[in-house]
């Protein structure tokens, strides 16, 4: 009797497991087309899968999107390596980085011109490997220097372009009783973040292909004096921040400066969002860190980057989905408002109250901006830029000399390339 | 058994009040945390920046709570969790009892190396093998689906089963299964209706303790389930903790979401998981 | 007859014994096989270099110091639970009113998952308590995570505020079945409360006390998730776990190879430990 209850058990549990299949695979029998899409995103970008799903229901009902959205910073590569093991998903989306992480593994298909040239021409030479395009970017992030506009008014302090400037500023800042620097260093990111920041105006500005002469060892950061005061701007920043900037969360950070306490914060376009959540009428603007030689460029970075698999078996929806996100303007303009990111395709442009739009596109203007994709594929994040971060946080601390850290910078040369 | 149940009923020792305060105190610090997390889920936004961290939220908004049900797509990781894990420890329950009850008669040796065998699983730290464990996976057509993750849960979870029944089997009489054989059953017939009825402490010991595990799991089920409709809940909730992430208010009301029900299979399941853990720590 | 239970036995034993060797024992040897190649964890060729991995292994200052972390956290552990959960156990059963309620109240925090916890700790230690500090009109640091000096004091709060109740309860378990006829015994020979504790608890407690440190040390030898949502191994490498350097290794630094050296010798120490442990506290149960 208990024997025959227990089997009915099993069985009903097994048909439960079964029945969440069974499901799944009539919906792919209605639908002719099911695509599978890795997708790494930052917080900011969470949500945007329901948009696209929404724009391509009307254009290609046929045609549906099985999503697998992860955090780029800590799941996408080890997915990456996951699907490399076992056939990647039809469309992977990424950072512009990765392409040059992954493309030459070949497992990546071109993208076709009529999309790509739908696309800003600046967004297309970081992800071309040997004249062959392998990542569709969709949208970009500004990084640089944060400031509370408002409070540069009232001080009268001016942009800074050199680091005396910056200095006096500083001073003026400390003897005001006002923090310099919001800063959240607790994590480590945003540590590996601001010193790609500092490394493209110091080092890769005069220097464009330092990365590939470090690899061959004609420099290194022990040698390298401008690297060494792009590393040691973070020791500036440590200096003039908060006192408990190792314990402290970015919402923290950015609340704290929204509300006065401190003056600029090197950072990126994800703040934007902090901040407008914060206070929607807080104003700011946005410069480029002034590096020694007082010409530093406002950074941008692609971002959300579209990149294919090579052995999909179906190519046509992949080039459908493709022409969606290149022609449906109402969708982008929808993507960069929600996710607060400059667009990154021809004739579109958001419709977000940016403050910081005025100084960006006076930079742009004067050509006065860098793609940081270029440093990001010479020194990898993942292995390299990550793991220095580490070492500066450690003699930020007192745990190391600088001398170690940028020793250890050295030693990791074999981990500074994908390829 | 018998002389145990007396001495709860008839308690000999008077509590002191030194430690019955000293104890409140314990169990308010412990406390503390969880009450924190509550009282984040129902902050505002605004609130939880412009305010002490200790203050009480204005009014009990469930915006947060709201926001995480639709962000992290709470129906689905929902249901996908409580299926993952009932349907798990529900084969473990099977799969460890007969295992440790055959383990535990079957004098041979080599049950005796099924015993070693499984019992070095515990210190596996599977963690660490979590590509290899994704390749096999694969190759078996296991990954991202729902008998794959359920599959590996067994596969993880069984050491410790078979560890915890094994040394309960002792306490189960030898001399009624006996009988039991004399009288024709089969050894299967034995294990369903004499001995499964006797471990049901241990039972519950076990249910709960790979429940909260399973339920709780991040790494296999961020290897194996990572689509989004087969995700978890502490998957999903993990994307509110990532890098550039200013949403933790809705992080914590997907927490309180989340501990719930496990801490209700708790309380529901105390009185026996309690005797269960008695025979773990009398008998080793 | 003899033979028949054999193989009934046997058929009992198979399907488990088939899915614990697929899902965890062939990917330990798959990892032993990949850590004598230079793997990068992406490619399809994985050259093999011999014992390579594991010689470089002992000049790896990381490595070693993330084996320092480790072992710091998991001697910290081990006493400081024992000793918590002990001691509870022991007010809990010295005859308290509502028990079940302090019970229920210190086993809770082990039913939410580590990488919760750890979050919860992240907030508790940089905006919770400091504002206790403020509230009080008190200066006490609680920025623990926040410096290399004081993360590890950091995370074993966070770890035993988790488990302390846990293994409470398997004390509490033991006390339990200690028989009163013991302690009135003892006491009529003239022992106080305290000889009583260490001469007729603690070695009725024994089989309890080889569970709770065993358990205690190998979990805490393979911590990774609390560490994933909150100190993400820092400041600097300053809370760097084996098991975290062995992530951050294999996968972010794409050297898969090198990364399961480290796991095949994190699993070998865990094995030796556990048998040392065992032995000797087995002699000792044996001995009182």
């Amino acid at each position: 009797m208990k024997k025959k209850l227990l089997c009915t058990c099993m069985a009903a549990a097994m048909a439960v497991s079964s029945f969440g299949c069974l499901t799944m695979t009539a919906a792919a029998e209605e639908e002719p087309v099911t695509l599978t899409v890795l997708a790494g995103q930052s917080t900011t970008d969470a949500g945007i899968e329901d948009m696209i799903d929404e724009a391509l229901a009307e254009a290609y009902p046929n045609i549906t999107l099985e999503w697998e959205c992860v955090d780029w910073g800590n799941d996408f590569q080890p997915k990456m390596q996951q699907y490399m093991q076992s056939g990647l998903p039809d469309i992977m989306i990424g950072k512009a980085q990765d392409v040059a992480t992954y493309a030459p593994q070949g497992i990546l298909a071109e993208i076709g011109s009529e999309y790509l040239d739908a696309g800003l021409d600046a967004a297309r030479e970081n992800v071309t490997i040997d004249g062959k395009t392998y990542g569709l970017v969709y949208n970009a992030l500004y990084q640089g220097v944060y400031y509370n506009k408002a409070m540069f008014e009232e001080n009268g302090w001016e942009i800074p372009t050199t680091q005396d400037e910056l200095q006096a500023i500083i001073d003026d800042c400390n003897e005001k009783g006002i923090t310099p620097f919001a800063s959240h260093m607790v994590d480590t990111w945003s540590i590996g973040n601001v010193t790609m920041q500092f490394m493209m105006n110091d080092v890769f500005n005069n220097d464009p292909t330092w990365g590939d002469k470090f690899r061959a060892g004609e420099v290194s950061f022990s040698d390298s004096e401008e690297a060494q005061t792009a590393y040691n701007y973070n020791k500036l920043i440590y200096d003039n921040t908060y006192e408990d900037t190792f314990s402290l969360e970015q919402t923290d950070c950015d609340a704290r400066m929204v509300l006065g306490e401190a003056a600029m914060k090197v950072s990126g376009s994800w703040s934007i969002q902090n901040f407008l959540d914060i206070d929607e009428n807080f104003d700011f603007g946005i410069f480029p860190f002034p590096n020694q030689t007082g010409d530093s460029k406002l950074i941008f970075e692609p971002n959300i980057t579209i990149m294919t698999s090579a052995s999909t078996e179906h190519q046509d929806a992949v080039n459908k989905v493709l022409e969606v996100l290149t022609t449906n303007k109402d969708l982008a303009v929808e993507i960069y408002d929600y996710t607060k990111t400059a667009s990154m395709l021809k004739d579109v442009t958001p419709t977000f109250a940016n403050p910081s739009q005025e100084d960006i596109d006076k930079y742009a203007a004067d050509g006065m901006i860098v793609d940081v994709t270029l440093g990001n594929n010479q020194l990898v994040w993942g292995g390299f830029q990550e793991e220095n971060a580490k070492d500066i946080a450690a003699w930020l601390q007192g745990d190391a000399t600088f001398e170690d850290a940028l020793a250890a910078s050295d030693g990791r040369v074999d981990a500074s390339s994908a390829g | 058994m018998k002389k145990k149940k007396e001495k709860e009923e008839m308690p000999t020792k008077k509590g002191s009040w030194p430690v019955q305060i000293l104890m409140t105190f314990v169990a308010i610090l412990y406390l503390f945390p969880l009450f924190v997390i509550v009282n984040y889920s129902f902050k505002t936004k605004k609130e939880l920046y412009l305010e002490s961290p200790l203050a009480l939220p204005k009014s009990l908004n469930l915006d947060n709570y709201r926001a995480a049900f639709d962000k992290l797509n709470m129906g689905v990781t929902f249901l996908n969790t409580v299926l993952y894990t009932a349907v798990s420890v529900f084969v473990l329950a099977i799969l460890c009892g007969v295992t440790a009850w055959a383990i535990a008669r079957c004098k041979r040796k080599f049950f005796k190396f099924c015993y070693v065998y499984f019992i070095v699983g515990i210190l596996i730290p599977y963690q660490a093998l979590f590509l290899p464990i994704y390749i096999i996976g694969y190759k078996l057509n296991l990954t991202n689906t729902r008998y794959g993750i359920i599959f590996m849960y067994i596969a993880t979870g069984i050491s410790f089963g078979v560890f915890l029944m094994t040394s309960f089997m002792n306490t189960v009489p030898i001399e009624l299964e006996e009988s039991a054989r004399i009288d024709g059953c089969s050894v299967y017939r034995t294990y369903f209706s004499i001995v499964l009825p006797l471990l049901k402490p241990a039972m519950a010991t076990l249910i709960i303790m790979q429940a909260f595990q399973i339920w709780n799991d991040y790494l296999l089920a961020s290897l194996y389930v990572s689509r989004n409709q087969l995700k978890t809940l502490t998957v999903s909730i993990s994307s509110l903790f990532s890098a550039q992430s200013s949403d933790y208010t809705t992080a914590m009301a997907a927490i309180v979401i989340s501990v719930l029900p496990i801490a209700i299979l708790f309380m529901s399941l105390q009185k026996y998981f309690i005797k269960g853990m008695t025979v773990g720590a009398v008998k080793g | 007859m003899e033979k028949k239970m054999f193989r009934q036995y046997l058929l009992l034993v198979i399907p488990g014994l088939v899915i614990f060797t697929i899902g965890l024992i062939v990917p330990l040897f798959l990892s032993v096989r990949y850590s004598v190649t230079s793997w990068d964890g992406m490619s399809v060729e994985k050259p093999f270099i011999g014992l390579k991995n594991y010689i470089d292994l002992f000049h790896d200052k990381e490595f070693i110091d993330a084996w320092w972390f480790t072992i710091k956290f998991t001697i910290g552990n081990t006493i400081i639970q024992n000793v918590l959960a002990l001691l509870f156990a022991v007010a809990l059963d010295s005859g308290i009113r509502a028990q079940k309620i302090y019970r229920t109240a210190l086993f809770v925090p082990c039913l939410v998952s580590a990488l919760i916890v750890g979050f919860v700790w992240l907030k508790m230690f940089s905006n919770v308590l400091p504002a206790i500090n403020d509230f009080l009109g008190t200066k006490f640091n609680f920025l623990l995570f926040g410096s290399s000096d004081t993360v590890l004091s950091g995370l074993l709060i966070a770890n035993n505020w988790q488990w302390v109740g846990y293994w409470m309860l398997i004390y509490l378990a033991g006390l339990q079945s200690v028989p009163a006829e013991l302690h009135e015994a003892a006491r009529v020979d003239g022992a106080n409360a305290v000889q009583r504790f260490f001469h007729v608890t603690i070695p009725m407690l024994a089989p309890a006390i080889t569970i709770c440190v065993v358990g205690i040390t190998t979990g805490s030898l393979k911590v990774y998730d609390l560490l994933v949502s909150s100190t993400k191994g820092g400041p600097g490498r300053a809370s760097t776990s084996v098991i975290y350097q062995t992530y951050t290794t294999a996968i972010n630094g794409r050297q898969y190879g090198y990364g399961s050296a480290m796991t095949v010798t994190l699993v070998l120490a865990l094995l030796l430990v556990a048998m040392l442990q065992v032995n000797t506290l087995r002699k000792k149960e044996v001995q009182m």
